[in-house]
């Protein structure tokens, strides 16, 4: 008989899935255009569940409680007597021995769907695993996609391809939510393709426009990079640690151990992880997937290229702390790509035009703030737990600052007929009323003005970066990561302002795709953009300085040992002195600026194309990457028809020459047959009187 | 279950002899159908014997047996014992000119006694000659492939074929006939006669009814594979001779036999080298590995599509399934010293220069015949990581490489026969046109990618991480197909589906989507894709005594393999020391951090 945490935990990820079949199958020939339908009540349900995870399954599962074991599926072992249970590993965590954690040790809750593959020492089970990181993502994925649906349901009307884009985006809330509960690493490796597809398929929607269907291939394909990354860093885990489960690799005792006889080992393992995270997070250097992704409808953009998928990378870093906090070598990288990340990316936004682009470019920079915060903890092991939990605390700020203006500016696009270059409207603020308005609050948040959601998160990954500066051997690398970190802080408030002052103030124009009265957004826009707006404001306070955030996400299992937290007023006030100073830098220049200032006509300095051009990046991979690779493959492709392929007809010419000559032996003259068969029988004659005298 | 087996495998032939003798003027419609038939119904018994097929072997052995069906057809008597030494001179000159000074001076040095009396067992007075068939999880496997995507091959033919329907679809049939021989025979000439005669039917598909240059094609695709087979056959007979005059069993040609006996007792390593080479040169040209791919693409390009369904899916895995049946179990060190290294960089040069000649191509059907070269490459990466991951990878990539490029052929036939070209220059945007079609070809195409939850990343995956516990740097290079496949494969899918529709000059009007004769055809090869990606296990239950008892074979302490290593290359001794003490201490430190559950 099943319980309720383990109904719970499969309609997480059982109920989108549904959905996605419903849209795929039944969907794409009757009720084409209520296809949201059963998507926005899979999603409801989802987070329904997430949340009983999140507030009873989590906080119950503690290790020594009896009755937490009575309703615990325990691990299969998969018949090797020689793997220790969990709660043995979880016991030896470090926090419960030294006696500094807060409550009792937690475990994971296991609910284990059915065994996936098994052969020679490699077992993989499909399970879902659910701990306090899990269960903050579930809530937060979910939420966010219940949001989304419900405004796609109205921005996505009259769409050729309803269903399918339905369809698409549950399947990608299935996959998101089985990403997180997944409890060895190839089932990660599994959704975080899946995730992939659904990304892939859904920047796709609009397959006919030919920059969608290529922006869709390029996301793929830079993407599998990471991937290759991912896949070898599981292969290796499974040469080190003969398993792929978490329990079994991620147990601190064991990873102390192999640290120390092989730190080559440990670092490997981090920096191959790394370079998957980077792929699906959009980092320094393989960060140009992602802004073109925004081929792709709004509330995708919203939801998979800001709120959850791109999240995953820094979700799996976190995952994996337990082995980064070993291997200082591959943090410090995580941070310098973090910073590199956060900073070209803000210099890219600056000077942006298409809307989305901005909000995609701050994304990638946000999602380097992150990575700056997970590489943190090189500086100290101490720190580990502050990075983890600022960088995961950001993550969630994040997603609902970022989703909110992004879906703000699918509205921006709805009402301007598509048009979403900024040089084409101005002054919507009057129009466009509620999106004005929670645009405003995104805005905000993003750019950390005080006691927003955006202010708390990122000031305690500054915070955590400036105890880097403090300790350990690596001062002068993190005085340099702060010093990008805040010169970050300011571009990114100035280019978020930027961008408001230039939709929604100056003179009021509209482009003619608009015609003359736009629509600002119907309610099914309208409450998720309140909401969302809402928790960008205040998401922050509630969760940050009260600690509520930190504490619970202290009960995931290995989780490092934390210190106490204190407040870093210091930072707090250089970062509220920068994120006030880019707002009114950018009011000064697009605040009261005339339109002409900005028009087409207007040639660029250099400094503006670089901007504007992401640093050339693009065209600096196509010469040095793209290009070669396609030269290269024409040149395969000769050597294979001109010269393997001659090399075979060659040799198959070798009979063809060799039966032209011995032709001439059968010139047809008797004579010259009859000189060879005297020839053959004086030669016969000759053996066989050999063999006679030898016998004799 | 022995009638089944043996109505699956001479009713396609049947049929076939039927169909030429009787109707052999039928009209394309009466052909069909009565191939269908035909086809479905073998389909039938195969799904048959596979739901009687035992779960466990019969005997033990490196050739797994769980039914087998043999008649002894000839007895004789045993050659009159001789010296071993004199055999190599007299039966295998190549043999003995391949032996070191060292070694015919000092007998001794090798691992196993050569006198004969002591060689020899009681039984060794007689040689049966057999017809052999037998089953394993491997070969059933097989079968069940080459049934399903001869059901497929038939119905994509439908409209495709319409000069001398009879002839067709007889040669399709012989043709399944002659593949579940193959996977069916357990005699060593037998295997060999039904390898070889597989041959002839495709020869004359693609010869006949292939494009305009189908006559070239097939010759080179005749001459090229039938070269390798000669050489090979000159292996296989060595191997016979040599295992005969060591072991001395009575039943020479019986390869579950032979890998037992040799397994016991085997060959001398430099004679195991030279008879791996000779056999494999047959096996890798049939693969085909690089550099002897070349007659792939070119066949391809001019064959039929029910010929490219069937070469694809299933012929080409025969140079995977003889070394799996013939090489690995019997030849283990030469398969570990020679074949492992060897294979390992012809497969790795393979999967990366294949995938690069695929993204040049602009003809869609010659794309997906250099993918093939690639993802094989990734399939014998995995055989001969000789583990039970890798093997079972390989195998899965067999069966996945075959259901899924079995279904790009076929959906690339469709869209051929609606436009006449196959070329990216002359198609684009093709979902606004044929949705469901595009759909399927989407779909394949992540499968054939390799994307989790469909079949192609069980292979894959095993394969890669079976061959990174032997070697990290070809397990590497190999996973780089990962990107590489979606690289190239995503493009086709770009250009050809995606995009404003481009359709070649000339009316088309009358192009219209998925026919439920083709939705026949393909679906069921879709959702094999995706049921094999979802439940994996089915499969590898099916395969996984085959695969351990093969493993077995390699799972020898590291010590061993050094000291074979070094009685093969004296130099290797110098080093061979430090080696062991190398690798006994990582054994150590490794084992003192795992908990020791691989083994």
């Amino acid at each position: 008989m099943a319980n309720w945490s383990d109904i719970a935990l499969a309609t997480i990820p059982a109920a989108p899935l549904a959905a996605a079949i419903w849209c795929g199958t039944v969907a794409q020939v009757v009720r084409r255009t209520t296809a949201h339908r059963p998507v926005v009540l899979a999603l409801a349900l989802s987070l329904v569940a997430a949340a009983y995870v999140l507030f009873v399954v989590v906080p119950g599962s503690v290790v020594d409680s009896p009755a937490a074991h009575s309703q615990t599926t325990p691990i299969e072992t998969s018949g090797e007597s020689l793997v220790k249970p969990v709660s043995l590993m979880a016991s030896e965590n470090p926090a419960s021995a030294t006696g500094e954690h807060h409550g009792p040790a937690h475990k994971a809750y296991i609910f284990e769907v059915y065994r996936w593959m098994s052969v020679g020492g490699l077992t993989v089970d499909i399970v879902l695993r659910a701990d306090a990181m899990t269960a903050l993502m579930l809530v937060m994925v979910n939420f966010v996609s219940l949001l989304v649906a419900i405004f796609a349901s109205s921005y996505m009307h009259g769409d050729k391809g309803y269903p399918r884009f339905f369809g698409a985006m549950a399947l990608f809330v299935f996959s998101m939510n089985m990403l997180v509960l997944a409890g060895n690493f190839i089932e990660v490796f599994i959704f975080w393709e899946a995730v992939g597809l659904c990304s892939y398929l859904l920047i796709g929607h609009w397959y006919h426009k030919p920059s969608a269907a290529a922006a869709a291939r390029k996301a793929f394909v830079v993407n599998r990079i990471g991937d290759f990354g991912l896949m070898t860093a599981i292969f290796l885990i499974y040469r080190t640690f003969g398993s792929v489960d978490f329990e079994t690799v991620l147990d601190p005792t064991r990873l102390a151990e192999l640290a120390a006889a092989q730190p080559g080992l440990i670092t490997t393992i981090a920096l191959l992880l790394l370079l998957g995270a980077i792929g699906k997070s959009a980092q320094f250097p393989l960060h140009v997937w992602l802004p073109d992704a925004m081929e792709g409808p709004t509330p995708v953009s919203a939801l998979i290229h800001a709120a959850t998928m791109v999240t995953a990378g820094v979700y799996l870093i976190a995952r994996t702390t337990p082995i980064f906090v070993h291997s200082p070598t591959a943090q410090l990288v995580v941070a310098g790509v973090g910073a590199i990340t956060a900073l070209v990316a803000a210099i890219t936004a600056l000077c942006q035009y298409d809307l989305k682009r901005v909000l995609a470019y701050s994304t990638v920079s946000q999602l380097g703030y992150m990575f700056m915060a997970l590489g943190a903890a090189a500086a100290s092991p101490a720190l580990a737990a502050h990075a983890e939990t600022f960088a995961m605390f950001h993550l969630l700020t994040h997603a609902f600052f970022k989703a909110v203006l992004f879906l703000a500016a699918g509205s921006v696009m709805h009402a301007m007929g598509d048009v979403i270059d900024m040089r084409r409207f101005s002054g919507l603020r009057k129009a466009l009323p509620i999106t004005h308005i929670t645009f405003l609050c995104g805005a905000l948040a993003l750019a950390g003005f005080p006691l927003l959601s955006g202010f708390w998160s990122k000031d305690e990954i500054l915070a955590v970066v400036w105890e880097a500066t403090q300790t350990g051997d690596y001062k002068t690398y993190f005085y340099l990561i702060l010093g990008v970190g805040l010169l970050t802080s300011l571009l990114t408030a100035f280019y978020t302002f930027r961008a408001y002052y230039l939709t929604f103030h100056g003179p009021e124009r509209f482009p003619e795709e608009a015609g003359h009265h736009p629509h600002d957004a119907s309610p099914a826009m309208a409450i998720p953009l309140y909401i969302l707006a809402a928790l960008a404001v205040v998401a922050g306070l509630i969760l940050g300085p009260t600690h509520i955030y930190a504490h619970y996400i202290e009960m995931t299992p290995n989780f490092p040992t934390a210190a106490p937290a204190g407040m870093n007023v210091g930072m707090m006030v250089l970062s509220t002195i920068l994120a006030l100073g880019g707002i009114g830098l950018a009011y000064t220049i697009y605040g009261k600026a005339t339109r002409a200032e900005y028009s087409d006509a207007r040639p660029l300095n250099l400094w503006e194309n670089v901007s504007l051009n992401g640093l050339y990046l693009d065209q600096l991979y196509g010469a040095l990457i793209v290009r070669p690779m396609a030269t290269l493959s024409a040149v395969c492709e000769f050597v294979d028809r001109m010269i393997l392929d001659k090399i075979v007809d060659a040799v198959g010419l070798i009979p063809i020459i060799a039966g032209g000559m011995i032709r001439p032996l059968q010139n047809g003259l008797v004579s010259s047959y009859a000189a060879v068969m005297l020839l053959g029988v004086i030669v016969a004659l000759a053996s066989v009187l050999r063999a006679i005298a030898s016998v004799t | 279950m022995t009638t089944l087996v043996f109505a699956m495998l001479l009713l396609p032939a049947i049929a076939a002899v039927l169909m030429l003798v009787l109707d052999a003027k039928a009209t394309a419609a009466r052909a069909r159908g009565f191939a269908l038939v035909a086809t479905v119904a073998t389909l039938i018994l195969s799904w048959s014997v596979a739901y009687q097929l035992p779960a466990t072997s019969q005997q033990p052995g490196p050739v797994t047996t769980r039914w087998e069906w043999r008649h002894t057809w000839l007895t004789l008597a045993s050659p009159a014992p001789a010296p071993t030494v004199v055999n190599h001179e007299a039966l295998s000159p190549d043999v003995a000119r391949g032996q070191s000074p060292e070694e015919s001076k000092n007998p001794a040095s090798t691992s196993k006694p050569q006198d004969p009396s002591t060689a020899r067992s009681p039984s060794g007075d007689f040689i049966n000659l057999e017809f052999y068939l037998g089953l394993d999880g491997l070969g059933m496997a097989m079968i069940l492939l080459t049934t399903g995507l001869c059901v497929s091959a038939i119905l994509v033919s439908w409209s495709e074929i319409r000069e001398r329907s009879a002839e067709f679809y007889a040669g399709i049939l012989i043709l399944e006939a002659g593949l579940i021989g193959v996977f069916l025979a357990y005699d060593l000439i037998l295997f060999y006669a039904f390898f070889e005669f597989t041959l002839l039917p495709l020869f004359l598909t693609i010869g006949v009814w292939g494009g305009p240059k189908r006559r070239y094609a097939a010759g080179k695709f005749f001459i090229y594979t039938l070269a390798g087979s000669l050489v090979m056959l000159l292996g296989l007979v060595s191997l016979v001779v040599e295992t005969q005059s060591l072991t001395g069993i009575s039943t020479p040609f019986s390869m579950p036999d032979m890998a037992r006996a040799l397994q016991d007792q085997p060959l001398p390593v430099e004679t195991q080298t030279i008879l791996f080479l000779l056999i494999a040169t047959g096996f890798l040209i049939k693969v085909p590995m690089f550099p002897f791919h070349t007659w792939l693409p070119l066949v391809h390009v001019e064959a039929p599509t029910a010929g490219s369904v069937d070469l694809a899916g299933v012929l080409l895995k025969l140079g995977c399934y003889g070394f799996l049946r013939i090489a690995i179990p019997m030849l283990p060190d030469a398969s570990l010293t020679v074949g492992q290294p060897l294979v390992a960089i012809l497969a790795v040069i393979g999967v990366v220069y294949g995938s690069l000649c695929a993204y040049h191509q602009t003809d869609i059907k010659r794309m997906v015949a250099y993918s093939s070269i690639a993802h094989l490459g990734v399939c014998m990466l995995g055989l001969f990581a000789l583990n039970a991951e890798g093997l079972s990878g390989g195998i899965c990539m067999m069966i996945n490489h075959g259901l899924a490029t079995g279904a790009l052929f076929s959906l690339v036939g469709m869209i051929h026969e609606r436009y006449h070209t196959r070329s990216l220059t002359d198609l684009g945007g093709l979902a606004s046109r044929i949705p469901v079609l595009s759909a399927l070809l989407v779909f394949i195409s992540f499968a054939s990618i390799g994307l989790p939850g469909l079949n192609g990343f069980i292979g894959e995956i095993l394969s890669l991480l079976g061959m990174f516990q032997v070697s990290a740097v070809y397990a590497v290079i190999g996973t780089t197909g990962v990107v590489l496949s979606a690289w190239y494969l995503l493009r086709m899918v770009q250009v050809g589906l995606f995009g404003p529709l481009r359709e070649p000059a000339g009316d088309h009007s009358h192009v219209s989507d998925l026919t439920v004769r083709e939705g026949l055809a393909i679906w069921p090869l879709a959702l094999a894709c995706l049921g094999l990606g979802l439940f994996p296990q089915t499969l590898l239950n099916l395969i996984e005594p085959d695969v351990k008892a093969l493993a077995v074979i390699y799972q020898e302490p590291d010590e061993v393999i050094v000291q074979k290593k070094a009685a093969i290359q004296p130099s290797f001794a110098m080093t061979s020391a430090t080696s062991i003490v190398t690798s006994d201490h990582a054994v150590e430190t490794i084992s003192s951090i795992q908990t020791g559950e691989r083994r």
